[in-house]
C-alpha cells in the first residue's frame, strides 16, 4: 500500500537548506492502521503531505495505493489523492459556507465525482455517525465533536483505500476524541481501509495497530 | 454539486461586495445597451418616418438635408420661403407632366400649439387624401379630415394679391382683406398630440408664436381651430403635428408681413421690390411634398431644379441616411465611452475578487487537498467572475428597458423619438454573454493567484 525509500525534503531558510523530513525506508500494508509519532519538528506532517502528494519530495521513492507519486505531475497528484485518499485535519477544515451534506459532497466533487447517487452517499454516511439530522447545518452550528465527524466523512466519501490523519484529536477532550476514534478505527476495519495517523497522544497511538517513531526512520546517511 | 455552484456560494459569501461590482457592471451594460437602443430606435424612426416624402422642395437657401429636416422631422425655423407658382409649376406645367408628378402638396410652417410646441403645419385636405405613407393614405383613429381644396387656395390667392397690391401701389378703392372662413378654422391632430393634450373631436386648438416665456411669444386666438380628425399613430413626427388648412395660416392676424414672397427683380432694391404689385403665385410656402412617378422623372426634376434660382429638390431617402451616417458617428463616440465604462467596471471585478484571494487561501488550499487540480480552482474563481459579470449584464438590460419605460415618454418629449421598451433586440442577448466573458477575462489575475496558492502551508495555518 505504501513504500518509501531513502526520501527527504527540505524547505529553503533564506539561504540554508532546512531538513523538513527524512525516511530511510517505510512500508505500510493494506489495512494496517499505523500510528506516526516523534517530537515536534520531526515532519511527521511534512511526510503525512508527501503521502498525499500535496508535497514532492526532494529525493527518493514514494508509492502509494500502487502509484509512484514521487514521479507523477502535480495534476495526477491531485487527482491520484481526490481518488485513492481521505484526508482528516487537526483543524477539522471544513469549508464554513457549505452545510455538512455540502462539505462531504466537495469531497465526492474533487473526487470520484459529485454526480450520481453522491448526493444519497453523503446523506447515508453522515446518517451512519449520528449526523442524520444536521445534513443542512453549517460547521458554525455544528458542535466540535459534529464537525470532526463530518470530516471523517468527507474522508471516506470516495471510498478511498487509504484514510491520513494529522492529529485528529488534538481539537478535543479526551472523551469526544476517543469516541471519534472508536467511530473511525471501526469504518476504517469494516471497510478494509489503511490508516496513517500523526498524533502526539501515546494513549492514541496504542490503539492502532502499530507505531512508528520518525526518529527511527532517518537513515545514517542523513543523520550523519 | 458542481464547480459553479462553489463559484455561486462565494459570491453569495460576499454579499455586499458582490452587490457593488454587479452593480458597477449594471450601469455600464445599461449604459451601453441603452446608447445603443436609442442608436437603433432613432435610426428607425428616421428611416420610418421618409414614407411617403419622396421628394421634399424648398428654398434655394437652405441645405437639402435641412429641407428634409425641417419639413419632415420639423427641426428647427424654417429655412426661407418658396413662392407658390413652384407648386403650380409642378401641378400644372411642363415640369409636372414631365417628372410625372402624382401629388404636390403645399405647406407652411411656423406656429406650434402648447407648451410642448406641437408644430403647426398648414396645408391642403390632400395631405390626407392623395399623400400616401407605405402605399396607403394616412388613417384617422377618428373623425375626418378638413376641407380646404387648391382650388380654394387659388383662390384665396388672388384675393390676397388684389389686397396686397391695393396696399403697396396706393391704388384705390382697396378691396376688403379676405376673412377667416368658420369653414376652415378646422385641424386635424396626430395620434401624439391627442395623448399628451387629451383632446376630442370638438375640442379647440389655439395656434401660438414662439415659445412660451419667450420674448415675440402670442396667441393666435382667432385661428383658434376645432379638432376634426385624429390620425392612427404613426411613430414618425406626423404623430406630434397639429394639421391645419393653408387658409388659415394665411389669414392669421401678423402673419400679413409673410403672405407674399418678396421677389425684387434685377435692378430693383428691396425696398422698390414693396411698392410693386404682388402676384397670386408669390403666396410663400415654406416646402412642397411631391411624388415623382418613378425614377426618371425624379432625374427630370433633379435637373430642372438644379438650374431654378427660386427653389431646390431635396431627397429624404438621400439625406437621411447621410443624416444617420452623422449620428453614428457620435453614437460611436458613446459607444467608445460606454466601453470604458464596462472595462473600468470588469477592471473592478478583477480588483475586488483578487483582494479576496489572501483570505481565501486557506478555502483553496483545503479544495486542493480534497483533491481540485489547478485548474478547477483557476475555473471556480473565473466562473466567480463570469457569472456575476453576466447577472450584471443581464439586470443591466433590464435596467435599459426599465429605464426606457420610465423615461421614454420624457425622451420622446425632447427628441420626438419613441422609446420602445418592449422591443428586445439579438444583440442584447450578444452583449449579456459578451460581458460575462469580459468579466471571465478579468477573473484570470485572481484565479491565477488563486490556483497558485501554495497548499502545504496553507493548511498548516489555522487563522
Amino acid at each position: 500500500m505504501i513504500r518509501l525509500h531513502n526520501v527527504q525534503k527540505s524547505y529553503r531558510q533564506g539561504s540554508r537548506a532546512v531538513l523538513a523530513c527524512a525516511v530511510d525506508h517505510l512500508e505500510i500494508a493494506a489495512g494496517e492502521q499505523v500510528a506516526l509519532i516523534g517530537r515536534s519538528g520531526t515532519g511527521k506532517t511534512t511526510l503525512l503531505n508527501i503521502l498525499a502528494g500535496i508535497l514532492r519530495p526532494d529525493r527518493g521513492e514514494v508509492e502509494v495505493v500502487g502509484a509512484r507519486i514521487d514521479q507523477l505531475s502535480e495534476s495526477a497528484r491531485d487527482r491520484h489523492r481526490g481518488q485513492h485518499i481521505g484526508m482528516v485535519f487537526q483543524t477539522f477544515n471544513l469549508l464554513q459556507p457549505f452545510t455538512a451534506l455540502e462539505n462531504v459532497l466537495l469531497g465526492a466533487l474533487f473526487g470520484r465525482g459529485a454526480g450520481g447517487d453522491a448526493k444519497e452517499r453523503a446523506a447515508a454516511l453522515l446518517a451512519k455517525v449520528g449526523l442524520g439530522d444536521r445534513l443542512h447545518h453549517r460547521p458554525g452550528e455544528l458542535s466540535v465533536g459534529q464537525v470532526q465527524r463530518v470530516a471523517i466523512c468527507r474522508a471516506l466519501i470516495n471510498d478511498p483505500e487509504l484514510v491520513l490523519m494529522d492529529e485528529p484529536l488534538g481539537n478535543q477532550d479526551k472523551t469526544t476524541g476517543n469516541q471519534v476514534l472508536d467511530l473511525l478505527l471501526q469504518l476504517a476495519s469494516e471497510h478494509g481501509k489503511t490508516v496513517v495517523m500523526v498524533t502526539h497522544d501515546p494513549e492514541s497511538a496504542a490503539r492502532m495497530q502499530r507505531t512508528v517513531d520518525l526518529a527511527t526512520l532517518r537513515g545514517a546517511e542523513v543523520l550523519a | 454539486m458542481r464547480l459553479w455552484s462553489i463559484s455561486l456560494r462565494n459570491l453569495r459569501i460576499r454579499a455586499v461586495a458582490t452587490t457593488l461590482t454587479a452593480l458597477a457592471i449594471v450601469v455600464a451594460t445599461a449604459l451601453y445597451a441603452a446608447i445603443l437602443l436609442m442608436a437603433e430606435q432613432t435610426k428607425q424612426r428616421y428611416e420610418g418616418s421618409i414614407g411617403g416624402f419622396q421628394a421634399v422642395v424648398g428654398p434655394k437657401d437652405a441645405s437639402q438635408l435641412e429641407v428634409v429636416l425641417n419639413t419632415i422631422f420639423h427641426v428647427g425655423d424654417s429655412a426661407g420661403l418658396i413662392p407658390l407658382r413652384v407648386c403650380n409649376d409642378l401641378r400644372n406645367s411642363r415640369v409636372g407632366r414631365r417628372a410625372q408628378v402624382h401629388y404636390a402638396i403645399p405647406q407652411a410652417r411656423g406656429d406650434s400649439v402648447s407648451h410642448y410646441n406641437f408644430p403647426v403645419v398648414a396645408t391642403l385636405d390632400e395631405m390626407f387624401t392623395l399623400f400616401q405613407r407605405g402605399g396607403a393614405p394616412l388613417s384617422f383613429a377618428q373623425g375626418g379630415p378638413f376641407a380646404f381644396s387648391y382650388q380654394e387656395l387659388q383662390e384665396l390667392a388672388e384675393q390676397l394679391a388684389a389686397y396686397e397690391t391695393a396696399q403697396r401701389t396706393g391704388s384705390e378703392p382697396v378691396p376688403p382683406r379676405p376673412l377667416l372662413r368658420a369653414e376652415w378654422k378646422k385641424c386635424v391632430i396626430g395620434a401624439r398630440v391627442q395623448k399628451k393634450l387629451g383632446l376630442q373631436l370638438g375640442d379647440v386648438v389655439t395656434p401660438v408664436h414662439g415659445k412660451m416665456g419667450e420674448f415675440g411669444f402670442h396667441e393666435h386666438p382667432e385661428a383658434a381651430c376645432e379638432v376634426v380628425g385624429i390620425l392612427a399613430p404613426t411613430n414618425s413626427p406626423i404623430d406630434a403635428t397639429i394639421f391645419l388648412p393653408l387658409g388659415t395660416h394665411l389669414l392669421i392676424d401678423g402673419h400679413e408681413e409673410g403672405v407674399f414672397v418678396l421677389e425684387i427683380p434685377a435692378g430693383k432694391n428691396p425696398d422698390d421690390a414693396r411698392k410693386l404689385p404682388a402676384r397670386a403665385d408669390q403666396i410663400a410656402l415654406t416646402a412642397i411634398v411631391a411624388d415623382p412617378k418613378d425614377h426618371f422623372g425624379a432625374q427630370f426634376l433633379r435637373r430642372e431644379f438644379g438650374t431654378r434660382p427660386d427653389a431646390q429638390v431635396a431627397w429624404p431617402q438621400f439625406e437621411v441616411p447621410k443624416f444617420l451616417r452623422t449620428m453614428g458617428s457620435i453614437s460611436d463616440a458613446l459607444e467608445v465611452v460606454a466601453w470604458l465604462v464596462l472595462f473600468g467596471a470588469a477592471l473592478s471585478i478583477a480588483a475586488v475578487i483578487y483582494n479576496t484571494m489572501n483570505e481565501r487561501r486557506r478555502e483553496i488550499a483545503i479544495m486542493r487537498s480534497l483533491g481540485a487540480r489547478r485548474g478547477q480552482v483557476f475555473a471556480i474563481i473565473v466562473l466567480e467572475a463570469g457569472l456575476l459579470s453576466l447577472f450584471g449584464a443581464a439586470l443591466g438590460i433590464v435596467a435599459c428597458h426599465a429605464a426606457a419605460f420610465g423615461f421614454g415618454e420624457y425622451v420622446e418629449d425632447m427628441t420626438g423619438v419613441h422609446l420602445d421598451w418592449t422591443q428586445f433586440a439579438v444583440w442584447e442577448i450578444w452583449l449579456v454573454f459578451g460581458v460575462g466573458a469580459i468579466g471571465a477575462l478579468a477573473g484570470v489575475l485572481p484565479a491565477v493567484k488563486g490556483s497558485t496558492t501554495q497548499v502545504a502551508d496553507n493548511l498548516a495555518q489555522n487563522y
